[in-house]
């Protein structure tokens, strides 16, 4: 399967999956809230998700707004650097889509991210740090990552994942309160299940929830570099590019768990996080990805 | 009373699914239009930037008459050519020059190395590239209108949308197909 079209469908596939054990896991989660929390632990129900879905949504709406003031990103023109400006543009005809606001983050550490809610109010921002350390195809490359990000509507596909464990999060949160202050038992229950069953499953959601969504953000990342090389055609580019990041060891500066997702590389610590948790794919792995397709002279 | 009911949501189901299939197909056949017009815009491109280069070529290697010359005329061809393959013929014919013409200015330091010349690489450069997503985009969107053209059940709207199969833009140059990223 080592063609980008192939991979494409792998990821967007493996992403439908990782979704739909994301809804079973709100669905699992509230039937646990009312099976052993009757009416009150219905009630909570509706808090959780509009709470969630008001402090998500609004940030999805903002995103690019938000997100420069987070890294402290600066929107450049034409006139400020032509030639990224350039690169940018061949990557935007190849795609199809709008061009984007394009940021600079002043910071020595190599990266890049993409946001926006959707491809016409996208932004894309590089660090200075790459465009030093990166050639034209280097940054052709991360250039495509980053607009596939945009063209794949990866600010929406986290936002869900965000909103749902958002959700299963705060139900779980409310009802173990509940149940250290005694107020879950409803006392007009009949033949109520012991109410210590209901610890379990309140422990194990919200970090299943965690791990479901450090899966979707890594399926993400390995479908943004398969189309990438579906804009270049170029999967040495990226793989060059990666390799660079690779080597670098310096870390973001203005970094936080909220934006990690963002970056072509994880701006965290490796050693911070398990893999499991991690939101990127290891980078040797994405590499070998990418030797892959540089071996199949089809694509 | 109930066999008018299904009656009409099945005329009505049958009426919105055509809409559907008859707009997907407009809709493929606009996209392939917008992405030959997008080639033809990024060769107008190139072949602005060609006089210049031309010239500041020309002030360091006089003697190279003849790589001038075959830059000049497969310009002019390019510029008049109209249909599809004229269109990719001629690119084809001017990409080969070019690269003559700065395989060219290899041989002369000087030239390599004066900010002119360097900028007007940069230019190239990026047009080039530019010119070979514009093809690469164009295709791709005449083989999305070819299957739907030739798969069920987009197909079996053809003749009402008008749509037909549309032609790829093929360059003779297998370089130039095979390597989108054009070094200097």
């Amino acid at each position: 399967m080592a063609d980008f079209r192939a991979l494409e469908s792998v990821n967007k596939r493996k992403t439908f999956y990782l979704l739909f054990f994301m809804a079973v896991l709100v669905w699992s989660i509230s039937y646990v809230a009312i099976t052993f929390f009757g009416g009150t632990g219905a009630g909570v129900i509706p808090l959780a998700v509009l709470i969630t879905l008001i402090s998500v949504w609004g940030s999805y709406f903002a995103s690019d707004k938000l997100v420069l003031k987070m890294t402290r990103a600066k929107v450049i023109r034409y006139e400020d650097n032509p030639n990224l400006f350039n690169v940018v543009n061949e990557v935007v005809i190849a795609s199809g889509l709008p061009m984007p606001k394009v940021a600079i983050v002043n910071d020595p550490a190599p990266n890049a991210f993409a946001t926006g809610r959707n491809p016409e109010n996208a932004l894309i921002a590089f660090t200075t740090g790459l465009l030093e350390s990166m050639d034209r195809d280097e940054l052709q490359g991360v250039t495509a990552h980053e607009m596939a990000h945009v063209a794949n509507r990866d600010t929406l596909v986290s936002a869900v994942a965000a909103t749902t464990a958002g959700i299963i999060a705060l139900i779980s949160d409310i009802l173990m309160r509940m149940l250290w202050f005694g107020g879950g038992r409803s006392r007009s229950h009949q033949n109520q299940m012991p109410i210590f069953l209901a610890i379990i499953p309140l422990i194990l959601a919200p970090i299943a929830a965690t791990l479901l969504k450090s899966a979707i953000s890594r399926r993400r990342e390995s479908l943004a570099d398969a189309t990438a090389v579906s804009f270049t055609r170029n999967p040495a580019g990226l793989r060059s590019a990666l390799e660079v990041l690779a080597r670098d060891n310096t870390v973001v500066q203005a970094r936080s768990s909220a934006v990690a997702h963002f970056y072509i590389e994880s701006p965290l610590d490796a050693s911070a996080a398990s893999k499991l948790f991690a939101t990127h794919p290891p980078i040797q792995e994405r590499i070998e990805t990418l030797r892959k397709l540089e071996a199949n002279p089809l694509s | 009373m109930d066999i008018t009911v299904i009656a009409l949501a099945l005329i009505l189901f049958l009426v919105v699914f055509a809409i559907i299939q008859y707009n997907k197909l407009i809709r493929l056949n606009i996209q392939v239009d917008e992405g030959f017009s997008q080639i033809e815009v990024q060769l107008k491109r190139r072949a602005d930037l060609i006089p210049n280069l031309v010239e500041t070529v020309k002030g360091y290697a006089t003697q190279e008459r003849e790589v001038f010359e075959r830059v000049v005329q497969a310009r002019a061809a390019s510029t008049t050519a109209s249909t599809l393959p004229a269109v990719a013929a001629a690119d084809g014919a001017l990409t080969n020059a070019l690269r003559g013409l700065l395989a060219v200015a290899e041989a002369y330091p000087d030239l390599k190395s004066s900010t002119n010349f360097l900028q007007l690489q940069e230019e190239l450069a990026t047009t080039e590239n530019k010119v070979s997503f514009a093809r690469q985009f164009y295709n791709d969107t005449v083989r999305s209108l070819n299957t739907a053209v030739k798969t069920i059940p987009s197909s079996l709207f053809v003749g009402l949308a008008k749509v037909g199969e549309r032609e790829f833009y093929e360059v003779d140059d297998p370089a130039v197909r095979n390597a989108p990223n054009v070094k200097f």
